[in-house]
């Protein structure tokens, strides 16, 4: 009787235990994805990040944020400033530290920082010539904004009538031509983007503020066409690899006539201007 | 005057909140004042339109994150697209937000918008193409911030409830270990 009456409890008791396995290692699984990743030790609050792909039709001026330092090397009570970051961005593995509780100051620094870093790949020989795509990875408009008011200040102190005009038409010149050349290239099915693009035709106005700055100081006729050749070379040289990458071989100089006719008509304005 | 009256809510941030008004408010009183007073328009292009980006880049990159927690920008990846980025601060923070400080953040972009448009349309109806240039460029910038903002807020939504959902679950699954464990 007793006997009879253990047999069947046996199998039930096994599929219990086993059911309640099944459970431990479901909830280990469960709690793996939702662990929150762990954030540099310092007085912060709690963030979460995410990532969404879109096109951007809006301006943005941050850098993302810098690679997490490692914790031995950073002190509990008063956390170091990370280093700045370089300027071309590297998507580095793992979370992304949170930007949110920054200081203000570090907020200022990565966005002088990045200035000076896209500046660089226009003034200097450019190290991604070979793979045009990555210069000015990390776009902003901050320096064409200030580099077109700069050559419309320039050239409208040059001008001896109609100032406003003549500043007027410089932005708008430079402001819709950007767009324009922008617009260009998209239409020859190339592939570019937007706002790197209107950033990289930006920066390479630089030269030719430059040459605007001299040919202010200086009267000469002979001086000013010898900087304008030399400043509008200059900045086609930097907008070359660019523009010519983004669209097909056959099309390039479709696209390259445009850029090439912007800065010489900057060039020209440059000089007419007296 | 009630001295049963409970105190209410101050700005949990007044420094920010001044200067997250500030700069709107200079572009604007500038641009206005000065097509009253000034005649050169070198002048109020300059100062007015780096005001306006000035108050852009205090808007996005600190006034958004300390008032409601918020921030956004736009990146390049490796692969050559264009990739948004957002940031919020998790649910209990966000929760501790100043309530006031959320609404001066939101009604001044907001009006700050609508101030732009209506300028936008005066410059239209005198016929002053140069102007309207002004108003294009604060316009522009204006409308950045707050579809930028818009983005980043619903994001935060989407995350939130997220993070509900793993929440509830975690908790049937724990409820279902210990009643077994009870067995």
């Amino acid at each position: 009787m007793s006997h009879s009456d253990t047999i069947p409890l046996h199998p039930s008791s096994q599929s219990d235990i086993d059911e309640i396995e099944n459970l431990i290692n479901a909830s280990v699984h469960q709690s793996v994805p939702s662990a929150r990743p762990p954030s540099p030790p310092r007085a912060s609050i709690p963030v979460s990040v995410s990532v969404s792909t879109a096109p951007s039709p809006f301006i943005s001026s941050n850098l993302p944020p810098p690679p997490p330092l490692p914790k031995s090397s950073v002190s509990a009570v008063t956390p170091s400033p990370p280093p700045p970051r370089p300027g071309i961005a590297t998507s580095g593995f793992g979370p992304a530290p949170n930007t949110l509780t920054e200081p203000v100051w570090d907020t200022v620094k990565r966005d002088l920082s990045r200035i000076v870093s896209n500046l660089k790949l226009v003034v200097f020989p450019n190290p991604y010539r070979e793979d045009p795509g990555k210069a000015l990875r990390d776009w902003d408009l901050w320096g064409p904004f200030f580099f077109i008011v700069f050559l419309g200040l320039t050239l409208s102190w040059s001008a001896s009538v109609k100032k406003s005009e003549v500043f007027a038409v410089a932005f708008a010149l430079l402001a819709a031509g950007a767009v324009i050349l922008t617009l260009n290239v998209l239409l020859l099915g190339g592939h570019i983007i937007f706002f790197q693009s209107l950033s990289l035709l930006g920066y390479c106005l630089f030269p030719l503020d430059v040459g605007a700055l001299i040919c202010m100081l200086k009267d000469n006729v002979i001086v000013k066409v010898v900087v304008v050749c030399v400043t509008l070379a200059w900045s086609s040289w930097a907008a070359y690899p660019f523009m010519s990458s983004a669209v097909s071989p056959r099309r390039k100089a479709l696209a390259l006539y445009p850029v090439f006719l912007m800065y010489v008509s900057v060039g020209f304005l440059i000089i007419a201007i007296d | 005057m009630d001295p049963n009256q409970p105190v209410g809510e101050n700005y949990a941030n007044p420094r920010t909140c001044f200067f997250h008004v500030l700069f709107k408010a200079a572009a604007l009183a500038f641009y206005i004042l000065s097509a009253l007073f000034i005649d050169n328009f070198v002048i109020i292009f300059v100062v007015t339109v780096l005001l306006a980006a000035l108050d852009f880049w205090v808007v996005k990159n600190v006034s958004g994150r300390i008032l409601v927690g918020l921030r956004w920008w736009n990146e390049i990846n490796d692969l050559g697209e264009s990739v948004w980025k957002f940031e919020c601060l998790d649910h209990e923070s966000l929760a501790r937000m100043n309530k006031k400080d959320s609404w001066l953040f939101w009604w001044t972009l907001y009006l700050t918008a609508v101030l732009w448009i209506l300028l936008a349309i005066f410059s239209l109806i005198r016929l002053q193409a140069d102007y309207l240039l002004v108003v294009g460029v604060c316009l522009t910038l204006s409308i950045a911030n707050i579809v930028g903002f818009t983005k980043c807020k619903k994001d935060a939504k989407k995350q939130i409830q997220q993070f509900a959902s793993q929440t509830i679950a975690s908790r049937f699954s724990s409820t279902l270990q210990s009643a077994f464990s009870v067995v």
